[in-house]
């Protein structure tokens, strides 16, 4: 197991490098630079600007640069925002991005589980085929349909919570709900029917008839036995739905106006701030690789079946 | 000749057995489940809807009209009568704030509140509704000034018309002569004759308007650094390699454009006449006389009789046939889209486990690394920076999305590639590429198949994921995504135009998944229990 551990962290750094490579140059490679405005700058102070942040240098060394000072946790200045350097944009807003990601995700879990269970102990009847419906919605509808279709309802309509805003901007609280369960729709979709199907298997198998042979209650039985063998499929999920978590609040934080780190996404890539760009995709993988990581490891824990070599 | 008897495979109790293949066998199942069914049959019609989009009777985009701004979806009301509704509205509103339409208090405190709290639809709606009320009872009346504003509004509701030309023709010698199909000369000396002015004359403002035309493409070319020489240069330089062929046509095209819009005008009036004597009929088709040598065949109806089932957009576009061409767009990407990545995913996955060993080896461990990157993230970046075009989008997400495929393709190849048949077909001298593309791809289609559909929801998500971001396509094109990411920001006001593309992608979505989940039942039944 230790093993295992120490070499998925050491084949975590080549990943990480493509990633870092792979990002550096297709930025760079691009027509058009940070600094191409509407207007044009004049020639002298345009080498001056790119003088100061060495991209009047030869590609390659402005690569090993780069990767020198990411080495040592410094992502750069920011092109655009002046006087702030990645770092601290990007440390600003991602604990907004945590919140509403692991809010979320919570959500999901909590649900999806639920009521996955319940679908499956209760099959074929109203209390399958309502959430096991909503499951199928889930699926089939896209994250920004969801979003502004209940900003649309909830919010304009029924007045029942804030447009869009944050609760670090001082608007309560109720700012939260509706970003966070737009978010976890797709998610709770999936765990549902994953929990539901594995469920069903578990409790057709002979564990489970001879423990209910012995006469146990049903709870213990689906607590206790039921439960772990059923939630391994969820957990091996995990790792996709956090891609899909952090790629989907891109959209959420656009909707809902959230002050996160999907937001200065797109806004980068729109001004080709270099650094900034960079700077949050590899956070982002970062956070992707090391969730997938630890996925991994509890689902090893957990199924004393699966060895790694 | 010697005819061969079929012969019958017969069971123990001596029933004729007969065989059938794997697609029959799903096709079986395929029917028995009524919900992939109707899947598969809301999709058909989607795909007939959108790709026979130009033979519809919609109103096509260059057929729009500026003045229908964000009208509401009506059934039953005409475009004329809902721009009416707006003008009563607005003026019912402005003679209540004026103190001449009275209300209750209770009535003003509510629309007060209502105003504050930005309902403008809400205000409008129930002033309208009021206002209609006391002017059939009599105790509203609008003033002079208004009714005037109301009878003018009604006569160009009633008046105005669109008129869209097909082809020019001129009597001449009492032949008929398609103004299209005429060469420079013949068409010169006729324009010559419609506007009464020297040949010479007419020849240098053509080269002048040419000229014209090439310095704006000239400059367009250069970009912005291009000094004034330059262009210049460019210019002479195009204008000399210029070929009398090329010449006469671009002049004939403007020749016509001047002729068109010249009997346009002159169409209106003679149909405005008309309409005052009401001795035409609309739509209008067919031939209609300019003056005594110049015929046009022509579309004509009333600009404002037209009917918006799903309402309009901020340009008066039709919303249906923005729906209808943006599903065309997303449908085309998501079919195409998935046809590039099941191609490469079939190519490299067939590769790697016929050929297994180091390069086996190396190609999996590509796929493994690219699984780890946040690749929606480098798709909004390429597509961020290199330009906003389908091609891009399509490259990108196409870039992507074979990994698993690839994956699939490999696992069902290398556990053909030790049966029997290639085995004998390679002892045969049949070559790599013949036993990988004849024998083990169509062995492996059935998987293939089922996982392009349900590939083929998920990619047209993703392509209107990026639009919506106004990543994706651009306008003038509109996909479903594009279409929802304009409606989420005008949605307190024009409701209609983020729940109608809305409804539209998501029947959609719903019934490719459900046909997609069929067809994986029937392929595979064992797979039914799992998800």
């Amino acid at each position: 197991m230790t093993k295992y551990i120490i070499k998925r962290l050491i084949g975590m750094i080549p990943t990480m490098l493509i990633i870092i490579t792979l990002s550096f140059f297709i930025v760079r490679i691009a027509p058009g630079g940070p600094f191409d405005g509407e207007r044009a700058l004049p020639e002298v102070v345009k080498r001056n600007i790119e003088a100061k942040y060495h991209m009047n240098e030869p590609l390659w060394q402005q690569y090993g640069r780069y990767l020198f000072d990411v080495l040592r946790g410094d992502l750069g200045p920011s092109y655009k925002y002046k006087d702030h350097d990645v770092n601290s944009l990007i440390f600003n807003s991602i604990p907004n991005s945590i919140i509403l990601g692991c809010i979320a995700m919570a959500l999901a879990l909590l649900f999806g589980v639920a009521f996955g269970i319940i679908a499956a102990v209760r099959q074929n009847t109203l209390l399958d085929y309502i959430p096991m419906g909503i499951a199928a919605l889930g699926l089939s509808v896209p994250l920004f349909v969801v979003g502004p279709l209940i900003q649309y309802i909830f919010a304009m309509k029924l007045d029942w919570f804030p447009t869009s805003g944050w609760f670090t901007e001082g608007l309560g609280w109720k700012t939260i709900i509706l970003p966070s369960i737009a978010l976890s729709f797709a998610y709770y979709a999936d765990i549902a029917r994953l929990t539901r199907s594995s469920m069903l298997e578990t409790l057709r198998s002979d564990y489970i008839r001879t423990a209910k042979a012995k006469g146990m209650r049903q709870s213990v039985i689906i607590f206790k036995h039921a439960m772990k063998g059923a939630m391994l499929p969820i957990v091996s999920y995990l790792g996709p739905a956090f891609a899909g978590i952090i790629t989907g609040s891109i959209v959420v934080e656009q909707v809902f106006r959230v002050p996160g780190l999907g937001k200065f996404f797109v806004q980068s890539s729109f001004n080709r701030d270099y650094t900034l760009i960079v700077g949050v995709v590899i956070v982002y993988s970062a956070i992707l690789i090391v969730m997938n990581f630890i996925v991994d490891v509890v689902y090893a824990q957990l199924d004393p079946r699966i060895t790694y070599k | 000749m010697l005819k061969r008897k079929k012969e019958q495979t017969v069971n123990e109790f001596n029933q004729v057995v007969v065989g059938n293949s794997l697609t029959k066998e799903a096709w079986k199942r395929l029917k028995k489940n009524r919900m992939a069914v109707f899947g598969m049959i809301v999709v058909i019609i989607y795909a007939i809807i959108s790709f026979s989009a130009s033979l519809l009777p919609i109103y096509p985009y260059d057929e729009s009209v500026i003045d229908h701004q964000h009208l509401r979806p009506s059934l039953t009301k005409t475009s004329g009568e809902l721009m009416l509704e707006q003008q009563y509205k607005n003026l019912y509103f402005k003679a209540w704030r004026a103190g001449r339409l009275v209300l209750t208090p209770e009535e003003d405190e509510m629309i007060e509140a209502l105003i504050l709290k930005n309902e403008t639809n809400k205000v409008w709606d129930y002033l309208y509704s009021k206002g209609e009320a006391q002017r059939e009872a009599g105790t509203f009346e609008f003033n002079s000034s208004e009714q005037k504003t109301i009878d003018k509004y009604v006569d160009k509701i009633n008046t105005e018309i669109q008129i869209t030309i097909n082809t020019l023709y001129y009597m001449k010698d009492g032949k008929k002569l398609n103004l299209n199909k005429v060469d420079y000369d013949t068409l010169l000396a006729l324009y010559c004759g419609e506007v009464k002015m020297d040949r010479e004359v007419v020849e240098t403002a053509l080269t002048k308007e040419i000229t014209s035309q090439v310095t704006n493409t000239v400059k367009a070319n250069l970009g912005e650094d291009a000094t004034q020489d330059d262009i210049n240069s460019a210019v002479a330089l195009e204008m000399e390699n210029m070929s009398r062929k090329d010449f006469e046509s671009k002049a004939c095209e403007s020749i016509i454009g001047k002729l068109e819009t010249s009997a346009k005008r002159t169409i209106e009036k003679k149909l405005k006449e008309q309409i005052a004597e009401s001795s035409v009929e609309f739509p209008y088709k067919g031939m209609y006389d300019v003056n005594d040598h110049i015929s046009a065949n022509i579309n004509a109806s009333l600009k404002h009789m037209r009917r918006y089932f799903l309402g309009t957009d901020y340009l008066g576009r039709d919303l249906l046939s923005r729906i209808i061409y943006g599903g065309q767009v997303s449908i085309a990407i998501g079919l195409i889209g998935t046809i590039t990545s099941v191609i490469i995913g079939i190519l490299v996955g067939a590769v790697a486990g016929y050929k297994g060993g180091k390069l086996d080896y190396y190609l999996m461990r590509f796929v493994d690394i690219m699984y780890g990157l946040p690749y929606m993230l480098l798709v909004i970046i390429c597509m961020a920076i290199f330009g906003r075009e389908i091609f891009n989008l399509f490259f990108a997400l196409a870039m992507v999305s074979w990994l698993t495929i690839a994956r699939m393709v490999r696992g069902q190849i290398m556990s053909l590639k030790n049966q029997e048949y290639v085995e004998a077909a390679r002892s045969m001298g049949a070559s790599t590429s013949h036993i990988i593309l004849r024998h083990m791809v169509p062995n492996s289609l059935s998987v293939i198949i089922v996982y392009s559909t349900i590939r083929i929801p998920a990619f047209i998500m993703q392509e209107s994921f990026l639009s919506f971001l106004g990543l994706g396509v651009q306008a003038p094109y509109a996909s479903w995504g594009s279409l929802i990411g304009d409606g989420v920001t005008s949605m307190t006001l024009y409701p209609w135009k983020l729940i109608c593309p809305s409804i539209a992608m998501i029947i959609f979505l719903f019934a490719m998944n459900f046909f997609g989940d069929g067809l994986r039942d029937a392929f595979d039944p064992q797979s039914k229990n799992q998800l």
